[in-house]
Protein backbone atom coordinates (compact mmCIF):
# COMPACT_ATOMS: atom_id res chain seq x y z
CA UNK A 1 0.00 0.00 0.00
CA UNK A 2 1.27 3.51 -1.15
CA UNK A 3 1.88 6.02 1.90
CA UNK A 4 0.10 9.11 0.92
CA UNK A 5 3.35 11.35 0.94
CA UNK A 6 4.79 8.61 -2.04
CA UNK A 7 1.28 9.31 -4.00
CA UNK A 8 1.41 12.53 -4.21
CA UNK A 9 4.80 12.45 -5.69
CA UNK A 10 3.75 10.07 -7.90
CA UNK A 11 0.73 12.34 -9.12
CA UNK A 12 3.07 14.95 -9.20
CA UNK A 13 5.46 13.33 -11.55
CA UNK A 14 2.66 12.15 -13.84
CA UNK A 15 0.91 15.80 -13.56
CA UNK A 16 4.20 17.06 -15.44
CA UNK A 17 4.77 18.80 -11.86
CA UNK A 18 8.00 17.62 -11.46
CA UNK A 19 11.23 18.17 -13.73
CA UNK A 20 13.39 15.21 -14.34
CA UNK A 21 15.89 16.58 -16.94
CA UNK A 22 15.21 20.30 -15.21
CA UNK A 23 14.38 21.65 -18.53
CA UNK A 24 10.82 22.68 -20.06
CA UNK A 25 9.16 20.05 -22.50
CA UNK A 26 10.19 21.27 -25.64
CA UNK A 27 13.59 21.35 -24.91
CA UNK A 28 13.20 17.44 -23.43
CA UNK A 29 11.59 16.65 -26.23
CA UNK A 30 13.82 17.94 -28.92
CA UNK A 31 16.21 15.96 -27.23
CA UNK A 32 14.78 12.68 -27.49
CA UNK A 33 14.23 13.50 -31.14
CA UNK A 34 17.61 14.31 -31.11
CA UNK A 35 18.87 11.09 -29.98
CA UNK A 36 16.40 9.31 -32.38
CA UNK A 37 17.61 11.09 -35.58
CA UNK A 38 21.07 10.36 -34.28
CA UNK A 39 20.43 6.34 -34.20
CA UNK A 40 19.50 6.74 -37.94
CA UNK A 41 22.63 7.83 -38.54
CA UNK A 42 24.13 5.47 -36.37
CA UNK A 43 22.44 2.49 -38.10
CA UNK A 44 23.65 4.02 -41.37
CA UNK A 45 27.04 4.17 -40.67
CA UNK A 46 27.02 1.21 -39.36
CA UNK A 47 25.46 0.20 -42.60
CA UNK A 48 28.35 1.82 -44.14
CA UNK A 49 31.17 -0.18 -42.18
CA UNK A 50 29.10 -3.49 -43.13
CA UNK A 51 29.42 -2.53 -46.47
CA UNK A 52 33.23 -1.89 -46.23
CA UNK A 53 34.05 -4.80 -44.42
CA UNK A 54 31.94 -7.19 -46.44
CA UNK A 55 32.81 -5.77 -50.13
CA UNK A 56 35.27 -8.78 -51.78
CA UNK A 57 36.50 -5.75 -53.58
CA UNK A 58 38.84 -3.34 -51.62
CA UNK A 59 37.69 -0.22 -50.97
CA UNK A 60 38.56 3.03 -53.09
CA UNK A 61 41.09 5.26 -51.72
CA UNK A 62 39.43 8.10 -51.14
CA UNK A 63 42.12 10.85 -52.10
CA UNK A 64 41.75 9.51 -55.75
CA UNK A 65 37.84 9.70 -55.32
CA UNK A 66 37.40 13.25 -53.49
CA UNK A 67 39.71 16.48 -53.01
CA UNK A 68 39.85 15.87 -49.58
CA UNK A 69 40.88 20.25 -49.48
CA UNK A 70 37.50 20.56 -50.37
CA UNK A 71 35.93 18.61 -47.66
CA UNK A 72 38.02 20.39 -45.54
CA UNK A 73 36.63 23.30 -46.94
CA UNK A 74 33.05 21.87 -45.98
CA UNK A 75 33.95 21.56 -42.69
CA UNK A 76 35.53 24.28 -41.33
CA UNK A 77 32.04 25.98 -43.53
CA UNK A 78 29.71 23.80 -41.06
CA UNK A 79 31.93 24.35 -37.75
CA UNK A 80 31.93 27.97 -38.49
CA UNK A 81 28.25 28.28 -38.71
CA UNK A 82 27.97 26.31 -35.54
CA UNK A 83 29.72 29.11 -33.69
CA UNK A 84 27.17 31.76 -34.94
CA UNK A 85 24.81 29.73 -34.04
CA UNK A 86 25.98 29.73 -30.50
CA UNK A 87 26.15 33.17 -31.07
CA UNK A 88 23.02 33.79 -31.38
CA UNK A 89 21.70 31.31 -29.10
CA UNK A 90 22.83 33.32 -26.54
CA UNK A 91 22.18 36.44 -27.90
CA UNK A 92 18.79 35.52 -27.93
CA UNK A 93 18.59 34.53 -24.33
CA UNK A 94 20.45 37.95 -23.40
CA UNK A 95 17.50 39.55 -25.37
CA UNK A 96 20.32 41.19 -28.22
CA UNK A 97 17.47 40.78 -31.11
CA UNK A 98 20.07 42.19 -33.40
CA UNK A 99 23.21 40.16 -32.72
CA UNK A 100 20.86 37.10 -32.78
CA UNK A 101 19.60 38.08 -35.99
CA UNK A 102 23.03 39.08 -37.62
CA UNK A 103 24.54 35.48 -36.33
CA UNK A 104 21.11 33.57 -37.59
CA UNK A 105 21.69 35.22 -41.44
CA UNK A 106 25.38 34.44 -41.15
CA UNK A 107 24.32 31.03 -40.29
CA UNK A 108 21.91 30.64 -42.83
CA UNK A 109 24.57 32.04 -45.79
CA UNK A 110 27.16 29.16 -44.03
CA UNK A 111 24.19 26.29 -43.96
CA UNK A 112 23.82 27.66 -48.07
CA UNK A 113 27.73 27.52 -48.38
CA UNK A 114 27.81 23.83 -47.11
CA UNK A 115 24.93 22.84 -49.60
CA UNK A 116 26.55 24.82 -52.54
CA UNK A 117 29.97 23.19 -51.94
CA UNK A 118 27.75 19.15 -51.74
CA UNK A 119 25.46 19.96 -54.47
CA UNK A 120 29.08 20.93 -56.54
CA UNK A 121 30.45 17.60 -55.19
CA UNK A 122 27.43 15.19 -56.07
CA UNK A 123 27.41 16.59 -59.27
CA UNK A 124 30.82 16.13 -60.03
CA UNK A 125 30.86 12.67 -59.33
CA UNK A 126 27.75 12.09 -61.20
CA UNK A 127 29.42 13.78 -64.34
CA UNK A 128 32.22 11.63 -63.77
CA UNK A 129 30.07 8.14 -63.71
CA UNK A 130 28.94 7.72 -60.20
CA UNK A 131 25.56 6.34 -60.16
CA UNK A 132 23.43 5.07 -56.11
CA UNK A 133 23.90 1.47 -57.93
CA UNK A 134 27.67 2.30 -59.06
CA UNK A 135 29.79 3.88 -61.14
CA UNK A 136 29.06 3.64 -64.97
CA UNK A 137 31.02 0.89 -66.59
CA UNK A 138 33.78 2.63 -68.82
CA UNK A 139 33.84 5.71 -66.49
CA UNK A 140 36.94 6.97 -64.94
CA UNK A 141 35.69 5.89 -61.43
CA UNK A 142 35.80 2.33 -62.35
CA UNK A 143 39.74 2.91 -63.15
CA UNK A 144 39.18 4.07 -59.69
CA UNK A 145 37.95 1.06 -58.24
CA UNK A 146 34.96 2.84 -57.33
CA UNK A 147 32.27 -0.25 -56.29
CA UNK A 148 28.47 -0.38 -55.58
CA UNK A 149 28.91 -0.21 -52.01
CA UNK A 150 31.30 2.73 -52.29
CA UNK A 151 28.76 4.75 -54.32
CA UNK A 152 25.62 3.76 -52.29
CA UNK A 153 27.47 4.25 -48.80
CA UNK A 154 28.58 7.29 -50.14
CA UNK A 155 25.37 9.03 -51.57
CA UNK A 156 22.98 7.53 -48.43
CA UNK A 157 25.28 9.22 -46.18
CA UNK A 158 25.77 12.53 -47.98
CA UNK A 159 22.17 12.24 -48.99
CA UNK A 160 20.61 12.02 -45.66
CA UNK A 161 22.92 14.55 -43.95
CA UNK A 162 22.27 17.26 -46.83
CA UNK A 163 18.66 16.42 -46.07
CA UNK A 164 18.91 17.28 -42.62
CA UNK A 165 21.24 20.34 -43.37
CA UNK A 166 18.01 21.50 -46.05
CA UNK A 167 15.48 21.33 -43.55
CA UNK A 168 17.87 23.14 -40.76
CA UNK A 169 18.40 25.97 -43.22
CA UNK A 170 14.27 26.19 -43.54
CA UNK A 171 13.94 26.01 -40.14
CA UNK A 172 16.98 28.98 -39.42
CA UNK A 173 15.32 31.03 -42.30
CA UNK A 174 11.75 30.84 -40.63
CA UNK A 175 13.33 31.46 -36.93
CA UNK A 176 15.23 34.31 -38.52
CA UNK A 177 11.94 35.74 -39.90
CA UNK A 178 9.68 35.46 -36.41
CA UNK A 179 12.61 36.66 -34.67
CA UNK A 180 12.85 39.87 -36.86
CA UNK A 181 9.30 40.00 -36.38
CA UNK A 182 9.89 39.64 -32.48
CA UNK A 183 7.34 36.21 -32.33
CA UNK A 184 9.79 33.86 -31.82
CA UNK A 185 11.08 33.17 -27.85
CA UNK A 186 14.79 32.81 -26.96
CA UNK A 187 13.97 28.98 -26.75
CA UNK A 188 13.02 28.85 -30.21
CA UNK A 189 15.94 30.24 -31.24
CA UNK A 190 17.39 27.53 -29.03
CA UNK A 191 15.69 24.68 -30.02
CA UNK A 192 16.57 25.67 -33.89
CA UNK A 193 20.30 25.83 -32.92
CA UNK A 194 19.73 22.67 -31.13
CA UNK A 195 19.20 20.96 -34.42
CA UNK A 196 21.75 23.17 -36.18
CA UNK A 197 24.50 21.94 -33.93
CA UNK A 198 23.12 17.89 -34.46
CA UNK A 199 23.69 18.44 -37.92
CA UNK A 200 27.24 19.29 -37.70
CA UNK A 201 27.98 16.71 -35.00
CA UNK A 202 26.71 13.98 -37.54
CA UNK A 203 29.33 15.84 -40.08
CA UNK A 204 32.23 14.88 -37.98
CA UNK A 205 31.29 11.06 -37.75
CA UNK A 206 30.75 11.65 -41.54
CA UNK A 207 34.01 13.06 -42.16
CA UNK A 208 36.25 10.96 -40.37
CA UNK A 209 35.07 7.34 -41.22
CA UNK A 210 34.03 8.47 -44.82
CA UNK A 211 36.43 10.71 -46.12
CA UNK A 212 39.52 9.89 -43.87
CA UNK A 213 39.60 6.47 -42.88
CA UNK B 1 27.42 29.14 -18.07
CA UNK B 2 29.07 30.71 -14.75
CA UNK B 3 28.61 34.11 -13.86
CA UNK B 4 32.33 35.12 -14.32
CA UNK B 5 32.61 33.77 -17.82
CA UNK B 6 29.07 35.47 -18.85
CA UNK B 7 30.27 38.72 -17.44
CA UNK B 8 33.70 38.37 -18.99
CA UNK B 9 32.37 37.72 -22.72
CA UNK B 10 29.15 35.96 -22.96
CA UNK B 11 30.36 34.64 -26.68
CA UNK B 12 33.90 33.66 -25.86
CA UNK B 13 33.09 29.68 -25.18
CA UNK B 14 31.89 29.54 -29.18
CA UNK B 15 35.00 30.80 -30.23
CA UNK B 16 37.24 29.25 -28.17
CA UNK B 17 35.69 26.39 -29.27
CA UNK B 18 35.47 27.03 -32.97
CA UNK B 19 39.41 27.42 -32.67
CA UNK B 20 39.99 23.90 -31.13
CA UNK B 21 37.34 22.15 -33.05
CA UNK B 22 39.48 23.79 -35.87
CA UNK B 23 43.30 23.03 -34.87
CA UNK B 24 41.67 19.59 -34.12
CA UNK B 25 40.35 18.83 -37.95
CA UNK B 26 43.62 20.38 -39.23
CA UNK B 27 45.53 17.95 -37.05
CA UNK B 28 43.54 14.88 -38.34
CA UNK B 29 43.97 16.23 -41.64
CA UNK B 30 47.88 16.30 -41.08
CA UNK B 31 48.24 13.31 -39.45
CA UNK B 32 48.29 11.31 -43.03
CA UNK B 33 51.57 12.88 -43.67
CA UNK B 34 53.55 11.20 -40.75
CA UNK B 35 53.14 7.80 -42.22
CA UNK B 36 51.62 6.40 -38.58
CA UNK B 37 51.05 2.75 -38.82
CA UNK B 38 47.45 2.76 -39.86
CA UNK B 39 46.16 0.80 -36.62
CA UNK B 40 47.70 3.83 -34.88
CA UNK B 41 46.29 6.37 -37.46
CA UNK B 42 42.79 4.84 -37.06
CA UNK B 43 42.56 5.13 -33.36
CA UNK B 44 44.35 8.70 -33.60
CA UNK B 45 41.56 9.69 -36.05
CA UNK B 46 38.62 8.17 -33.92
CA UNK B 47 39.93 9.59 -30.61
CA UNK B 48 40.03 13.63 -32.18
CA UNK B 49 36.65 12.35 -33.46
CA UNK B 50 35.04 11.97 -30.01
CA UNK B 51 37.14 14.83 -28.31
CA UNK B 52 34.91 16.81 -31.59
CA UNK B 53 31.89 14.94 -30.57
CA UNK B 54 32.32 16.29 -27.04
CA UNK B 55 32.96 19.67 -27.36
CA UNK B 56 30.32 20.56 -29.61
CA UNK B 57 27.36 18.42 -27.53
CA UNK B 58 29.64 20.42 -24.31
CA UNK B 59 29.71 23.81 -25.56
CA UNK B 60 27.85 24.23 -28.53
CA UNK B 61 24.62 22.04 -27.52
CA UNK B 62 25.51 23.30 -23.71
CA UNK B 63 24.78 19.36 -22.40
CA UNK B 64 27.66 20.86 -20.15
CA UNK B 65 25.66 23.42 -18.10
CA UNK B 66 22.63 21.06 -18.54
CA UNK B 67 21.02 18.59 -15.86
CA UNK B 68 23.61 15.75 -15.43
CA UNK B 69 20.37 13.41 -16.00
CA UNK B 70 19.84 14.77 -19.30
CA UNK B 71 23.87 14.75 -20.37
CA UNK B 72 23.49 10.99 -19.28
CA UNK B 73 20.07 10.11 -21.23
CA UNK B 74 21.85 11.68 -24.53
CA UNK B 75 25.43 10.57 -24.06
CA UNK B 76 24.42 6.98 -22.93
CA UNK B 77 20.92 6.57 -25.36
CA UNK B 78 23.71 7.18 -28.12
CA UNK B 79 26.44 5.48 -27.36
CA UNK B 80 24.82 2.14 -26.15
CA UNK B 81 22.60 1.68 -28.59
CA UNK B 82 24.80 2.33 -31.61
CA UNK B 83 27.66 0.27 -29.56
CA UNK B 84 24.77 -2.89 -29.74
CA UNK B 85 23.91 -1.98 -33.66
CA UNK B 86 27.76 -2.45 -34.05
CA UNK B 87 27.84 -5.35 -32.20
CA UNK B 88 25.57 -7.26 -33.53
CA UNK B 89 25.82 -6.14 -37.38
CA UNK B 90 29.35 -5.39 -37.98
CA UNK B 91 30.62 -8.96 -37.42
CA UNK B 92 28.19 -10.62 -39.75
CA UNK B 93 30.40 -8.81 -42.14
CA UNK B 94 33.10 -11.22 -41.74
CA UNK B 95 31.20 -14.36 -43.13
CA UNK B 96 29.80 -12.41 -45.72
CA UNK B 97 33.66 -11.78 -46.81
CA UNK B 98 34.28 -15.61 -46.03
CA UNK B 99 31.65 -16.55 -48.12
CA UNK B 100 31.92 -14.62 -51.53
CA UNK B 101 35.83 -15.00 -50.93
CA UNK B 102 34.92 -19.01 -51.63
CA UNK B 103 35.02 -22.03 -49.29
CA UNK B 104 37.13 -22.15 -46.39
CA UNK B 105 39.61 -24.62 -46.67
CA UNK B 106 38.45 -27.17 -43.86
CA UNK B 107 34.64 -26.25 -44.51
CA UNK B 108 32.75 -28.88 -46.87
CA UNK B 109 31.03 -27.51 -50.40
CA UNK B 110 27.47 -27.62 -50.33
CA UNK B 111 28.47 -30.38 -52.79
CA UNK B 112 29.74 -32.78 -50.33
CA UNK B 113 27.41 -31.69 -47.92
Amino acid sequence: METGGHVTTMEAGWGGGVSPFGATWQKTMMWIFIVTDALLFSGLLCGYAFLRQAGAAPWPDRTQVFSIAFIALMTFILITSSMTMGTAVTAARLGDRKTAMANLAFTIVGGAAFLSCQAYEWTHLIREGARLTGALPGSELVEKGVTPQFSQAFFVLTGFHGSHVFSGLVILVITLIRTRMGKTPAQGVEMAGLYWHFVDLVWVFIFTLFYLI
Amino acid sequence: MSETASAASPYRIYRITWAILLVITVAMLAAEKFHLPRVFLILFLLAFMMVKATMIGGNFMHLRFERRNLAWMVALGILVTSLILYTFITPESWNVQTKSAGPAPNRPTLEQQ
